[in-house]
């Protein structure tokens, strides 16, 4: 019965909204409507309406999904500091990591699923029906272990939220080993996804050792980015008190990340051209262009010119404690890994192709158009979700018959 | 396992391309696809130039990385053979064989939306005939059979003959040798 209550006053929170809530909605649908248009010529006309060819076979697509997984990755940033560490004020915040959790996982699956030519044969991938090709292919491991960890985060959160809204508390110790799990289920889709890439030895640019370390670092700067602008978002909006140590929490952790990264970096630039090899033609083509190819030249200095001025706002403490700055750093994050660990990533490694091919690659527009749709998507799931939690995180809803506790918001959140 | 490999003489191939459009005719590859292309490789400094003529194709890898890393079996070994086909029904197109063979041998793009390779003409190979690709060839330079028996054409050229094979330090054990 709780349930369906809650069913009920979630679809109605999500339903009611100012009209700021609305316009944004209005936009996230107009992004998905582009995108599921072209999308469906996509299907009509098969993956000729992108710019992937028999020589660069992953694009744009897979240069998301790629950034996503590690979105998705990092919200053991707050799950750990939460549930190991004992921090009593992360712990208001973990839904919310959460449920970033859950739309990045949504849109990474999702951008796996555009990419596919025959969208249709995908039935081959459920176990039992199809021929699961499992634990040989990496790709079958990622699918296992993406499913898991959204599926994971799904129940975590709504046990949580159910309990509140039922007006009991959540034992910890009914889901603790779920938290346990999904710490090291976070960790494994970043790494599997790594392994996918790593696995193709006749791809140089990928098969190194780091890949896996460099995306797990990567993706703990941008998780957090992201999480410090949607928090001080939500805390704007909702009046929901996140309190600012949490901010600055995460702000070491993104700025110790990005240190890292650019450390990473450094140690892979000079292996390869130190003493520059036939491997290094790929990292060459990236950084400084292969025989007048250089497409993505500009694209991969910029990012590393935004990593680095994100890292030194971090690293300054005096910076890194103004708020404006702050937030300057994580776009700047946002961007600079999104290009870098996207397409700076996923292309160079077919340019050359092994038989040594140059073949550039940009996406096309339908192909950024069904990725646009995709952000739509995700983000108008999180901001559902979001929309449905704060009334009851905030103590202002609960089921019909339980009394609600005074609310933890100073004023009633105003409808986002 | 049986093995089948194609032992390729770089020195009498004359670079004809015969090979291509024996393959395109046999097996009716679609305008703008080829399962197979000659490379024509220059090497050395003017005016002491050497060119080599290698027709290439999947090399059936005996550690056929493709195969690994296909989700669905849809690319899968052929007979308890290392001849590597590609079910068109199961194919996802989701690209990871392409991603995973080191020698560009796998084509997207089909119209019928699958990845299509060299099959090592399987289906001439089970009535005892040679691809076509090697029945065509006007002199002679390619030859197929059974690695596993001592007698065939290909393990005597192996014998008897320098080759060399592409990128073996990938670890996929290649199959097509290059007689030099
Ligand atoms: S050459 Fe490529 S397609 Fe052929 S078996 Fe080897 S990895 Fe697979
Ligand atoms: S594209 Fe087809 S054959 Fe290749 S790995 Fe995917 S499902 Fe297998």
């Amino acid at each position: 019965m709780t349930l369906l209550y809650l069913f009920r006053d979630a679809f109605r929170e999500m339903l009611t909204g100012s009209w700021r809530y609305w316009a944004w909605v209005a936009v996230l649908l107009l992004m998905i409507a582009l995108g599921v248009w072209f999308y469906a010529q996509q299907v009509i006309q098969g993956l000729v309406v992108t710019h992937m060819s028999n020589q660069v076979s992953w694009g744009f697509y897979i240069a998301n999904f790629t950034y996503l997984v590690g979105i998705a990755a990092a919200a053991v940033m707050v799950t750990i500091p939460a549930y190991i560490f004992h921090r009593k004020d992360i712990k208001d915040v973990v839904l919310m990591g959460e449920t970033m959790a859950i739309a990045a996982v949504f849109m990474a699956i999702m951008f796996v699923v555009v990419d596919v030519g025959r969208p249709d044969r995908l039935w081959h991938l459920i176990p039992g029906i199809g021929i699961f090709n499992f634990p040989e292919s990496m790709l079958a491991w990622d699918v296992v272990v993406l499913n898991g960890y959204l599926l994971l985060n799904m129940g975590i959160s709504f046990y949580i939220i159910s309990c509140h809204y039922g007006g009991c508390d959540p034992k910890l110790r009914h889901y603790f080993p779920f938290v346990i799990v999904g710490i090291f289920l976070a960790i494994g889709i970043h790494t599997v996804t790594a392994f996918l890439y790593s696995a193709n030895t006749g791809r140089p640019f990928w098969s190194n050792p780091l890949l896996a370390p460099r995306f797990i670092a990567s993706a703990f700067c941008s998780g957090p980015a992201l999480m410090i602008l949607g928090l001080q978002l939500i805390r704007s909006i909702s009046n929901y008190p996140v309190p600012q140590s949490v901010i600055k929490l995460l702000a070491i952790v993104m700025t110790v990340s990005l240190q890292i990264t650019l450390f990473l970096i450094g140690v892979e630039l000079f292996t390869e051209f130190y003493n520059e090899g036939e491997h290094a033609a790929s990292a060459r083509y990236l950084y400084l262009g292969l025989n007048g190819f250089d497409a993505l030249t500009p694209w991969i200095w910029t990012a590393l010119l935004l990593i680095g001025i994100a890292t030194f706002i971090g690293s300054v403490h005096v910076l890194r404690n103004n708020v404006f700055l702050l937030n300057v750093a994580c776009v700047l994050t946002v961007v600079g890994v999104w290009i870098e660990k996207g397409m700076g990533m996923v292309i160079p490694a077919y340019v050359p192709t092994p038989i040594g091919e140059i073949y550039e690659y940009t996406p096309s527009f339908p192909e950024i158009a069904v990725s646009l749709g995709i952000w739509g998507m995700g983000l108008l799931l999180f901001t559902l979700l979001v929309k449905a939690a704060l009334p009851i995180e905030c103590g202002n809803l609960r089921r019909p018959g339980v009394d609600a506790p005074s609310p933890i918001c100073p004023v009633s959140p105003e409808k986002r | 396992m049986r093995t089948y490999a194609m032992v390729i003489d770089t020195r009498t191939c004359i670079g004809c391309g015969d090979c291509v459009v024996a393959c395109k005719s046999e097996n009716k590859v679609p305008v703008g696809l080829n399962r197979d292309w000659v490379v024509e490789a220059t090497s050395g400094r003017y005016p002491n130039l050497r060119t080599e003529f290698r027709s290439e194709r999947c090399n059936h890898c005996s550690h056929a990385t493709c195969v690994l890393l296909c989700p669905t079996g849809a690319s899968h070994q052929w007979n308890d053979s290392n001849i590597v086909l590609v079910d068109a029904d199961k194919c996802t197109g989701c690209k990871a064989c392409i991603a995973a063979c080191p020698y560009d041998a796998r084509l997207v793009m089909h119209p019928e939306g699958y990845i299509d390779k060299c099959t090592f003409c399987h289906h001439r190979v089970e009535k005892g005939l040679d691809p076509a690709c090697v029945s065509t060839c006007p002199t002679h330079c390619m030859h197929f059979g059974l690695l596993d028996d001592p007698g065939s054409d290909v393990s005597k050229l192996l014998l008897s003959r320098n080759y060399k094979t592409l990128m073996p330090e990938t670890g996929n054990k290649p199959n097509v040798f290059y007689l030099v």
